[in-house]
């Protein structure tokens, strides 16, 4: 009895339960202040919002699990510059979607490498690193888009982002339902994700049992911009056009949600199912606060504020502590 | 009067008994050598002094009167300076801001002039000044210095705080000769100025050269105290180790050298040098343990790590089997087929917080290249491994954390099992766990052993060494000295041949 309650106790203190209930308790919430939040279209409309949100936290999910103060600030940068890439190669035609996947992902892989070649060979700390690499991407945007006229999103793309694709849902949230899958698999069914945990938990031990650690440790800031580079490239499906430093609002975001799911900043432990509900749930408190229509000021505060207590709630729960 | 006086003083943590019954009289004017066994109770006995060890029961007298000496701070009170062997020096700071450091944290202003530093630096810097050697400097940061001259900065930091009463833990062990005959001559002006100095060293000539008397320690008690004039090199070493010159072989149960007549060389080592290491050579032969002895630190630890590749800087030569190993990286020798358990676990072998089955496969996974991992089949070779050692877990997926040390280490072991090395290289592989553990490892090393894996084996417990080793070989000061066979397997050769000049 005393075994089955302790266990239910750890279990309510999981991160993920805690953040599904809290997300739960937030829909409620929102329904009773405004009814119609929490109607299935609305709530698609949320998962829409959040799924974009998701896909940059995987990436950042992967750099803070690898340890060594893994972070990419740069994230917001990359998202900017592929949806501008994006949609000036697809002017709204269907047949530049692959060109336009590619080209995002391969620049997406380009900066990611080049913040972990910095992080491994030259021992720049992520923090700095990932920082100058969004300065850099930040002073690129402006070059690129004072050339060029803004782009299109191509109609498919449009559709698939937001229009229901399979059993009323839309295909950008299948997507992240299919990314949150194959993080769980790369995590936990294969040998990458054996070695991302070990360099996060320890990285001399781990190099002692012939872990490949900066190996590691680039892949997964390579991953992490190609994780937004997908998210940059979705958000033209969503907008319908590129506009100004699109990105610049997932930076913080990307971390906090990796957080609220578990993953601890020191990395080694958590993983992506986590950070989808913390996704979710950063994504239902904003919508809640613009619901309640404060001026922006009253929201930040607000959302600032709420941040603070959620993270008391979870540091007793021992979740991201140590 | 004595200067200070130690009686009965004991110090246990948990069921070990560090010290039992320490004595000690420290007369004024003289150099007290303090000699002892690994884990004999000496660095114990010289920390109670210091005050970093608090002892559970005894009576410390300091010029007749009772003290206690509860903290580093309350020593230097009672005018204790340590030189200790672990340098202690701040690497990013100047030659000066060292030697001063203990006259900095005394009472006084915030502010300090450099000139003035530099001035009261000068006459502890002095008495080395032609020994000095390149790139020594008043403001060159003593991370930049050689390793000799870091040395004599500790020294100079020692006597900076001029104290009654020096406590000098292997100062000489990175000088060089004319080195050392500058600090003897300051150690002699000390002593006509009236000074206490207890000194701890390796080197047999330095000790009957300097020493007045020796206190010597075994088994944690101490057992006699002498003039050096009075005795000999073979009495100290007959009264350390409690054998007498010839010694008795090894008791029966110490392995039989079970090497095959004509022996395939597993682990060929030419010139080693590494940092720690001063050219070392051996040959290990399939089936044996090669044990490394000697006092704690003289290499021994350096020469294995070096091996697995962890060393910053390895030149020489080694072939494992017929290969010759190139990387210098714990990829490339586990590749070359070596292996390596760290008495330090937690720094080198378990990642915390995984599962015991992630801490038991990554190098089977690494060697048979897998890309998926399934927990299933993965699971079911590792418990074949840890069933061989006997490990006790409940399940392989809870945090190897949930384990005692021994059953961490034993889980590190199996992790070489599940894809067995040809050398296995074991640093103090039984540091803190029990002793069922202990048992348990060495019988199963004697059976890969004894099915052909060479093995290098480095123990803090000399018992433990000499038991298990089919030969040993004594470092000192980054050497090879010699090397034991047969019946010199004991503790009185291994000592005569660590305190043996380098």
């Amino acid at each position: 009895m005393t075994r089955l309650s302790t266990s239910i106790a750890d279990l309510v203190r999981t991160p993920l339960v805690v953040a599904l209930s809290l997300i739960l308790a937030l829909l409620l919430l929102g329904e009773l202040l405004s009814p119609g939040f929490a109607s299935s279209s609305q709530i698609m409309r949320l998962l829409i919002v959040a799924s974009i949100l998701g896909v940059v936290a995987a990436g950042q999910n992967l750099v803070i699990l690898g340890g060594r103060e893994g972070i990419d600030l740069s994230v917001g940068g990359v998202v900017s510059l592929s949806a501008v890439i994006a949609g000036n190669m697809m002017q709204g035609s269907d047949a530049g979607i692959i060109p336009a996947i590619l080209a995002c992902l391969a620049t997406g892989a380009f900066f990611g490498l080049l913040n972990g070649l910095g992080v491994t060979l030259l021992r720049i700390p992520p923090l700095i690193m990932t920082l100058g690499m969004l300065g850099v991407l930040q002073g690129l945007l402006v070059v690129v888009r004072s050339g060029i006229p803004s782009g299109l999103a191509a109609p498919g793309l449009a559709r698939f982002v937001t229009q229901p694709f399979l059993f009323g849902v839309p295909g950008m949230i299948w997507l992240w339902g299919a990314i949150g899958v194959l993080m769980a698999l790369l995590l936990r069914r294969t040998l990458f994700g054996y070695r991302v945990y070990a360099i996060g938990s320890n990285e001399n031990a781990a190099r002692m049992a012939g872990v490949p650690a900066d190996l590691i440790r680039i892949s997964l800031f390579v991953l992490s911009g190609m994780f937004a580079a997908v998210a940059g490239f979705c958000i033209i499906g969503y907008a319908g056009s590129s506009f100004s430093n699109v990105g610049a609002q997932y930076m913080l975001p990307s971390i906090i949600a990796v957080v609220l799911g578990g993953t601890p900043l020191s990395g080694g432990k958590g993983g992506y199912t986590g950070t989808m509900a913390g996704a979710v749930l950063l994504i239902v408190l904003q919508s809640i606060l613009t619901t309640l229509n404060i001026e922006e000021a009253g929201r930040q505060f607000a959302f600032g504020a709420t941040l603070l207590v959620l993270m008391l709630f979870y540091g007793r729960g021992k979740a991201l502590r140590g | 009067m004595p200067r200070l006086r130690l009686k009965g003083v004991s110090k246990r943590y948990g069921a070990t008994i560090a010290l039992g019954r320490g004595d000690l009289t420290l007369m004024s004017g003289e150099v007290h050598v303090l000699m002892g066994s690994n884990g004999s109770g000496k660095s114990t006995l010289s920390k109670i002094i210091a005050g970093s060890v608090r002892p559970d029961d005894g009576v410390i007298e300091c010029d007749g009167s009772v003290v206690t000496i509860p903290s580093p701070r309350a020593a230097r009170d009672l005018g204790i300076a340590v030189f200790y062997q672990e340098l202690s020096l701040a690497s990013h700071r100047s030659v000066v801001e060292n030697i001063c450091l203990p006259r900095l944290s005394g009472t006084g202003g915030l502010f300090r002039n450099r000139a003035g530093m530099a001035a009261a630096a000068a006459p502890f810097i002095a008495p080395f000044e032609s020994v000095l050697g390149d790139g020594f400097g008043l403001d060159v940061p003593v991370g930049r210095l050689r390793a000799d001259q870091r040395q004599l900065v500790e020294i100079m930091k020692t006597l900076a705080a001029e104290p009654d009463i020096f406590i000098f833990d292997e100062p000489t062990s990175a000088l060089d000769r004319a080195q050392v005959d500058c600090f003897m001559t300051v150690l002699r002006k000390l002593k006509a100025e009236g000074k206490s100095i207890i000194f701890i060293s390796h080197r047999m000539d330095e000790i009957f050269e300097i020493g007045d008397r020796v206190t010597i320690i075994r088994d944690g008690e101490t057992v006699s105290t002498s003039a050096l004039a009075d005795t000999s090199m073979d009495e100290i070493l007959r009264t350390m180790t409690g054998e007498e010159a010839p010694g008795p072989a090894v008791p029966a149960v110490a392995a039989a050298p079970h090497v095959a007549r004509q022996p395939s060389i597993k682990l060929k080592v030419s010139n080693l040098v590494a940092p720690g290491v001063n050219s070392v050579s051996f040959e290990l032969a399939a089936g044996e343990i090669l044990g490394f002895g000697g006092l704690h630190g003289q290499g021994q630890s350096a020469v294995l790590r070096a091996l697995f590749g962890t060393a910053p800087t390895r030149s020489g030569d080694i072939e494992v089997g017929a290969t010759r190993l190139k990387g210098n990286s714990p990829r490339a020798s586990i590749r070359e087929g070596l292996a390596y358990v760290s008495g330090d676990r937690a720094r080198d072998g378990v990642i915390d917080g995984r599962s015991i089955l992630e801490n038991t496969v990554p190098i089977y996974a690494l060697k048979n290249h897998l890309i998926t991992a399934s927990p299933r089949s993965l699971g079911t070779r590792a418990a074949d491994a840890l069933e061989q050692l006997q490990t006790k877990y409940q399940s392989l997926f809870h945090p190897i954390s949930s384990l005692s040390g021994g059953n961490q280490q034993k889980v590190i072991v199996s992790r070489w099992l599940m894809a067995p090395p040809q050398v296995m290289l074991l640093d103090d592989p039984t540091k803190g766990i029990d002793i069922a553990s202990k048992t348990e490892l060495f019988r199963v090393l004697r059976d890969l052993a004894a099915d052909g894996m060479a093995i290098l084996l480095y123990s803090s417990e000399d018992a433990e060494l000499l038991e298990n080793s089919d030969r040993v070989l004594v470092f000192n000061n980054g050497r090879t000295v010699r090397e034991l066979r047969g019946d010199e397997r004991t503790r009185y050769h291994l000592y005569h041949a660590a305190y043996e000049a380098a």
